[in-house]
């Protein structure tokens, strides 16, 4: 196997949070208030059926092929060239949402940050990191989580902590005015944020308790819905309807907070917490990416890959998109993809592989 | 090892030329071994041979160095007593020994590279005509530091012992500690020239099988000529040789390594050196001291988050200082800002400059109060608080806030109890204040999160170096987060302590007991 590190389900559950979370609580908000409006809290809860989803079928095709990744059992399923061309498309398409993730970071820290600092610098840092992370392994990726995980879950608290005075109970009525469609509509940018779990399917050949899971791919599906579903309710409570009008609501908000005249504009600190998210995300992407390439090309170890992916993975982020106005304009599509690469994809296997199951229980019959 | 480095390594590897040894045995004649003897330590002033008769009869020759033996007692208990026997009454030579020599330690020798090296290591060797056998007799005795408190790791409460530079007193110290045959102390010797004795300890029952062989094997497998100091044994069996950070404790406390073998740690003792090793260690063990342990367990929790504090303070207070002040001015208080503002208004510097210049000099400051001798300390005291500290500030070179930032960032790293870690963390600074002055808080975050990958890459003999953290063990983290009381720290840390989980009987907080 190519990976000889093992993690256990706690941790996967614990890198699978910020994975999801970290660009979510960025842009989110936005997205699903302009459908949602004052309901945009409920959307994330319509939403973690996505995850669910994504967990039950990484889940029941591991089961099928328990020591194998996506990209392995493509080929058993779909037969060698088939299999060949969707296990490479999986790595691509990772590389390539890879890219726009991390764009989406370098567009923020730039438009709100550094203002004249190049975009290769802030993507470059970010990207060579992420490469050094993947490049030392599985086991080392998910400490790195284990130690910055309660940091990304106090950035969290940190801001809806100390806007707690800011906030106007009034504004999130009226509640359901048109009924439960708009929240529905919003769920579908989350939908695709939580179609990402099937990530999982990377790393549950490396678990030392793969009965685990579910139970613990379940809980950080439930603690992403909490997370999302309350920041959405802070940022309605805060700005009420002007939410979707922010592009990042989260940050605004934490331009707002004051305590005693001394704890001010804390975004800076925000964002640098939150970097990390991204950090983590990306690495869990990175990893996804040039293990997919190198179970594809049956190569013995992919760690010499993470280096030379992680410099094609600045290029795609500084090629894919032009702007931020191009990527808010692309994100309906880039949700698509998402959804179709991580949900309808890993459904076709599973009914596929079912019907071969069943197909050679007839002939062995 | 990481390819940049590559060329460093030797290319063709050595034979091991140093392992060579002088296997001729002892011949029957006495004239030929002393010649050949005498050739061996030909120009050694301080060896002494000494012919003499057993009983008047028998030639014998001893060999000794001097200041290395007891004379007085090799003159009482030895040679007078084979003097006066006579050897005839003893045909055999090993009799004669074991009936008239009254001194413990006696041993036969049969070739001359054992007699090399127990001349070597402090003994008298007698050789007797007709025998191709050696007798070596301990009557080792020299001069050595006595006992003292050790100057690097000092304690309020707790004892005063450190260890010094003879291998015998610290182990015998160990043993007091320790009284239990269970304490398995193996020698071995290192280095062709310098036959510096090594000892490796454990707790048999404890520590695990696997560690004290790979210890072991790395010990053996060292070939060098010399090996003066632990530091030096340390570099070689290390894992991560390209990190800062270090990965075995050396400490001078007997009481530090006795707690840290009843956890089924490995020690390595270097004759001539008063600091014992001890592995395999985690990044939290350079943060407790022993002195956790013998105060209450909250004063210990509240100092163990104060030294947390100020870890963090010593890497990170320069950076974020140069951040703040160049990038995120607009997180600063208005009021704070305006002082510090009209501060450094004179300054001709942009901060990451005044900072690095700052911290340099600072650490130029300690490095020389460190080294000077005692009697011109003073100066340096003097230049330092004057020169670096008012006058800068007053002739605009620096601004006052900047000299604050660099005095507290000075205390923290003394807080950091082990000297080790306080100078990876002082190295560390230097990148980070560059990082911020370039990128901002992102460039901060970058080098935390760079940090925190190496952190988590490295191991110590198997162990990784933030555990408990990461890999997460809830359960040990309250001797990491906190310093839990002693009666529910029940379990030795599971990855040295495995074998051998329970220290104690549960439920041993004694309180009085109920009645009826």
């Amino acid at each position: 196997m190519l990976e000889k590190g093992k993690i256990s389900s706690f941790e996967m559950g614990l890198i699978m949070h910020p994975t999801i979370i970290s660009t979510g609580i960025l842009i989110v908000p936005s997205v699903t208030g302009k459908f949602a409006g004052k309901d945009m809290w409920l959307s994330p809860i319509w939403a973690s059926i996505a995850g669910f989803i994504a967990i039950l079928l990484a889940i029941a095709l591991n089961k099928q092929y328990p020591k194998q990744t996506i990209v392995e059992y493509s080929e058993e399923i779909l037969g060698c060239v088939l299999g060949k061309v969707v296990g490479i498309f999986i790595a691509i398409f990772y590389l390539h949402m890879n890219g726009i993730v991390l764009r989406e970071y370098a567009e923020f820290v730039s438009g709100n940050f550094l203002l004249e600092t190049p975009i290769f610098v802030i993507v470059g840092g970010m990207a060579f990191l992420c490469a050094m992370v993947v490049r030392a392994g599985l086991e080392v990726m998910v400490r790195t989580a284990v130690v910055f995980f309660p940091i990304v879950l106090l950035l969290l608290l940190l801001t809806v902590g100390l806007l707690l005075p800011d906030l106007e109970a009034k504004n999130i009525m009226p509640f359901m005015k048109d009924g439960i469609v708009p929240s529905i509509k919003g769920a579908y940018h989350p939908f695709s944020w939580f179609s990402e779990f099937f990530l999982i399917t990377f790393i549950l050949p490396f678990l030392s308790d793969r009965d685990k899971a579910l139970k613990w791919g379940s809980i950080s599906v439930l603690l992403v819905m909490v997370m999302m579903s309350m920041t959405n309710l802070f940022s309605v409570l805060l700005f009420g309807d002007m939410t979707s009008s922010f592009i990042y609501p989260v940050m605004s908000a934490a331009e707002y907070v004051s305590i005693a005249e001394f704890i001010e504009h804390i975004e800076s600190m925000v964002m640098a917490l939150w970097v990390i998210g991204v950090f983590l995300k990306v690495s869990m992407f990175h990893y996804a990416t040039v293990l997919g390439f190198a179970q594809s090309f049956q190569l013995q170890d992919y760690r010499p890959l993470s280096l030379p992916l992680g410099l094609l993975l600045v290029g795609c982020s500084v090629w894919s998109i032009s702007s931020l106005q191009e990527l808010t304009d692309l994100l309906p599509v880039i949700s698509f993809h998402l959804i179709m690469g991580q949900i309808f994809l890993p459904l076709v296997l599973l009914i596929l592989s079912f019907i071969r199951k069943k197909r050679r229980k007839k002939s062995s019959a | 090892m990481p390819k940049p480095f590559k060329f460093l390594q030797q290319k063709k590897s050595l034979p091991p030329l140093l392992k060579e040894k002088d296997e001729r045995p002892l011949s029957h004649s006495i004239e030929e071994n002393e010649q050949t003897l005498q050739s061996i330590y030909a120009h050694c002033y301080d060896v002494v041979f000494r012919s003499f008769y057993i009983g008047g009869e028998r030639k014998a020759l001893l060999i000794y160095i001097e200041g290395l033996v007891d004379v007085s007692e090799m003159d009482d208990n030895m040679l007078s007593p084979l003097m006066e026997a006579s050897a005839l009454e003893f045909p055999e030579v090993v009799d004669l020994i074991e009936k008239k020599v009254s001194v413990g330690s006696v041993q036969e020798v049969n070739t001359f590279s054992d007699c090399i090296s127990e001349v070597s290591s402090g003994n008298s060797l007698v050789l007797i005509d007709g025998t191709p056998k050696a007798i070596s007799v301990g009557l080792t005795k020299w001069k050595s530091r006595s006992i003292t408190e050790s100057d690097a790791e000092v304690v309020v409460r707790g004892p005063r012992e450190g260890f010094i530079e003879a291998i015998q007193v610290n182990t015998s110290m160990l043993r007091r500690r320790l009284r239990t045959p269970k304490l398995k102390l193996k020698t071995m010797e290192i280095g062709k020239y310098t036959k510096t004795q090594v000892i490796l300890g454990y707790i048999e029952g404890i520590a695990q099988e696997n560690l004290i062989k790979e210890v072991e094997n790395r010990v053996q497998r060292i070939d060098v000529d010399g090996l003066i100091d632990s530091g030096e044994l340390e570099e070689f069996i290390q894992d991560a040789n390209y990190s800062p950070f270090p990965q075995v404790l050396s400490t001078e406390r007997p009481d530090v390594v006795t707690a840290n073998l009843l956890e089924g740690r490995v020690i390595l003792i270097v004759d001539g050196s008063p600091f014992v090793l001890v592995m395999p260690v985690t990044f939290f063990s350079f943060l407790q001291i022993a002195e956790d342990y013998y105060a209450r367990f909250m004063i210990g929790t509240l100092i163990r988050w104060l030294r947390y504090t100020f870890l963090f303070i010593s890497l990170l207070l320069p950076s974020i200082y140069v951040a703040l002040f160049t990038f995120h001015q607009e997180m600063i208080p208005t009021d704070l800002l305006i002082s510090v503002a009209s501060a450094r208004e004179q300054t001709p510097f942009p901060a990451l400059v005044e900072a690095l210049l700052m911290e340099v000099t600072f650490e130029a400051l300690r490095e020389a109060g460190l080294r000077l001798p005692k009697q011109v300390g003073a100066a340096v005291s003097i230049v330092g608080a004057l020169v670096i500290g008012e006058a800068a500030v007053q002739a605009g070179i620096v601004s006052s806030p900047m000299v604050i930032v660099v005095a507290l960032t000075g205390i923290a790293s003394f807080t950091i109890p082990r000297y080790p870690v306080s100078i990876s963390i002082r190295v560390l600074r230097f990148p980070m204040i560059f990082l911020a002055g370039t990128l901002g808080l992102l460039g901060v975050i970058f080098g935390i999160i760079a940090i925190v990958i190496h952190l988590c890459t490295i191991r110590s003999f198997g162990v990784p170096y933030l555990s408990p953290l990461a890999p997460l063990h809830g359960d040990e983290l309250k001797d990491v987060l906190i310093r839990a009381p002693w009666w529910t720290l029940n379990k030795r840390p599971r990855l040295t302590g495995e074998r051998n989980t329970f220290r104690q009987s549960l439920h041993q907080q004694q309180s009085p007991e109920k009645r009826g």
